[in-house]
């Protein structure tokens, strides 16, 4: 598959007279291939929006290589802007104009023909509220209008950033059936978010970026897998003897709870076999599988402890992250 | 081409434009309806009077004048020996006047448009200096500040094009509304003139004097349109060309000029804006200066002024605008859009 975002060694450093210096983006790397729907995920002030706004020209990365459809960014950029929609946090509309209007100003400074934007504006479900004023919209509306602005180019790289903030559950769910559907029609998706559940549902990969840094990368069932710790849900009669027993047979188990959770097994016949073995019969055998919740706070460091306010700088790489960063990604994986 | 219809509309649907040009309006409305108000076409006998007085008015001048130099030639007689006249008879030459009393200064609630055209026009121009301006100034710094900017780029990724065609739409549309407000403006005054005022000598001069002044009122229009475009830019925000104006006001024109008086500083009035926009509009603009008569044998008439032309002036307000605007653009070129 060919290379729709390339970005290698990334790195973009703030400077202000009252902050002093901020390194936002420190040697990161990206790949998105050609009709991926490629999850972003960092927590706040990790970078993602700053990597965005690079790849899209809109600050000036210290070093670095980009390139976008093939071009390098953002030198090139306006070669293939055209074939690139792109939202970027949330975009603040004229409020005096109506979403009519809206999308046909940018259609028109984009040379896009109008008749695209009842088109567009019917996608995003908004067809019966664009002749009213943009100021009048709540923030899921506007949300979708900035989708419907992303679509207008007909675009074959669709960037979204935060494409969820602001809508209710039924948006969501529309804006998740959206990305699929333009995926299966050959655009390639790049989807930051912080909703990792949706993440989760609808992109086949995703990149974790934390403190500027990539911490994983790869397929998302991949990533997910190099932290399955082959654990097991087992509910039994007598945890404590089953505890034994288990550990007998050389399996890792501790209670939890009035269940117990057993480990380091491939194969849960076994759980079944060594108690029922022994007269204990297993009411409910669970896989523990790892979400991406998990494994996001894991490599972020974001979980923190629930009496402990999380400051947001002190997300990071665990200790020796960097070492132990999850690439996963095998180019032709899907060919 | 796209681009800059886009921008023509986003322009004209700002509500602070239509606010503007509503203000303009009501102004030129209220203007005309109590000049319309309070003149009336005048009789025969009130031009024939008028034109008489006129005429007393030039001859007394004339007759003072000639006294003076009477004076000054041991010739004046005794009964008229108390009267003041200047040891200079120059500075009371009829011919020296700039303008000699006409029949519109002896006719009160009679609009003349020849004698009432200049100052009108300085008003509009300086609403149109002040529209241009904050237009300017706003048309930018909001679309920096909201993020329409970035919207905008995210469609055309050539920050030059899109900064340009905005410079380009913004001065295009002012001096588009500029021209058709002052040609309006103008007509409805002349015709006001015609029907229930005097309309006055409008000979050649005058049309050729008021256009100049109509041009350079223009020009100036697109200087300050051009400059609150740049301060705003340099200052990502429409506060921040109004906030360096007022600072200007305060600092320069204010405070900086109390000190350079204080010390005696020589002709201050060169190192202030304000006296170059008054030469370039008007023409040229006088300013006093104590030391050019230092050394003057006393007795001798010393008038103690230099002049400030249109042409130096426009240098000035053209560097320091094309100067802003080069930098607006340099800044914008590198600039982080976050």
């Amino acid at each position: 598959m060919s290379a729709v975002i390339e970005i290698e060694g990334l790195r973009k450093t703030f400077h202000s007279l009252r902050n002093g210096r901020r390194v936002a983006v420190d040697g990161f790397d990206l790949l998105v291939e050609a009709g991926q729907i490629h999850g972003f995920l960092g927590p706040n002030g990790s970078g993602k929006t700053t990597t965005l706004r690079a790849l899209l020209g809109l600050v000036r990365a210290d070093s670095g290589r980009m390139s976008v459809l093939g071009e390098p960014s953002p030198q090139l950029l306006p070669r293939v802007a055209g074939r690139i929609g792109a939202i970027v946090e949330s975009p603040q509309f004229f409020g005096n104009f109506t979403g009519y209007r809206t999308l046909r100003l940018l259609a028109r400074a984009g040379g896009v023909p109008i008749a695209r934007v009842d088109e567009v504006l019917d996608t995003v479900g908004l067809r019966d509220r664009g002749d009213e004023r943009v100021k009048g919209y709540s923030l899921g509306m506007k949300q979708r209008l900035a989708v419907a602005s992303a679509l207008l180019k007909d675009p074959q790289l669709l960037i979204l950033d935060e494409p969820a903030n602001g809508l209710d559950p039924a948006g969501i769910r529309e804006m998740r059936d959206l990305m699929r559907s333009l995926a299966a029609a050959g655009v390639t998706v790049l989807v930051s978010s912080h909703i990792l559940g949706e993440i989760q549902l609808i992109c086949d990969h995703v990149t974790i970026i934390s403190r500027g840094r990539r911490v994983a990368t790869g397929r998302v069932d991949e990533v997910l897998a190099g932290y399955d710790r082959h654990e097991f849900l087992v509910r039994v009669a007598e945890p404590e003897r089953a505890v034994e027993l288990l550990h007998e047979a050389e399996l890792t188990a501790s209670v939890d709870g009035e269940a117990l959770v057993v480990g380091g097994v491939t194969d849960p016949t076994v759980i079944s076999r060594v108690l029922g073995e022994q007269g204990l019969w297993v009411g409910e055998l669970t896989p523990l599988r790892p979400d991406l919740e998990s494994v996001f706070l894991e490599l972020t460091g974001a979980g923190g402890h629930p009496s402990v306010p999380r400051q947001v700088d002190d997300s990071g790489p665990l200790p020796g992250a960097g070492d132990a960063e999850i690439d996963l990604d095998v180019r032709g994986v899907d060919a | 081409m796209n681009l800059v219809r886009a921008e023509v509309e986003r322009l004209s649907a700002r509500r602070f434009v239509q606010l503007m040009v509503v203000l303009l309006v009501l102004a030129f409305g209220v203007t005309a309806a109590t000049t319309l108000a309070g003149s009336h076409k005048p009789s025969a006998e009130e031009l024939s009077s008028a034109r008489s007085q006129a005429a007393e008015a030039r001859q007394s001048m004339e007759n003072t004048f000639q006294q003076c130099l009477a004076r000054q030639n041991g010739a004046l007689p005794p009964t008229d020996s108390e009267q003041y006249f200047p040891s200079d008879c120059s500075e009371i030459d009829p011919t020296l006047r700039d303008r000699l009393p006409i029949a519109a200064d002896f006719l009160p609630g009679v609009f003349s448009f020849a004698q009432q055209a200049r100052p009108l026009l300085y008003f509009l121009i300086a609403f149109l200096v002040l529209f241009g301006f904050l237009v300017g100034a706003s048309y930018i710094g909001a679309d920096l500040n909201s993020g329409g900017v970035v919207n905008l780029l995210l469609w055309r990724p050539r920050r030059m094009t899109v900064l340009g065609a905005k410079l380009g739409t913004l001065l295009g549309a002012v001096l588009g509304l500029a021209v058709v407000a002052s040609v309006v403006y103008l007509a409805t005054f002349w015709v006001i003139g015609q029907t229930a005022g005097l309309g006055g000598p409008l000979g050649g001069d005058f049309w050729r004097s008021l256009g100049a002044v109509h041009g350079r009122g223009l020009v100036l229009v697109l200087l300050a349109s051009a400059l609150g475009f740049a301060i705003a830019t340099l200052g990502r925000h429409t506060s921040a060309a109004l906030g360096a104006v007022a600072a200007y006001a305060v600092v320069w024109e204010l405070g900086a000029r109390l000190v350079l008086e204080i010390v005696d500083a020589r002709r201050p009035d060169q190192l202030m804006l304000s006296s170059y926009i008054g030469a370039w509009l008007s023409g040229e603009a006088r300013f006093y200066d104590s030391r050019l008569c230092t050394g003057t044998e006393t007795g001798m008439y010393c008038e103690g002024f230099y002049s400030l032309t249109w042409a130096p002036s426009l240098v000035v307000l053209l560097v320091l605008t094309g100067a802003l605007t080069a930098a607006a653009f340099a800044v914008f070129r590198r600039r982080d859009l976050i």
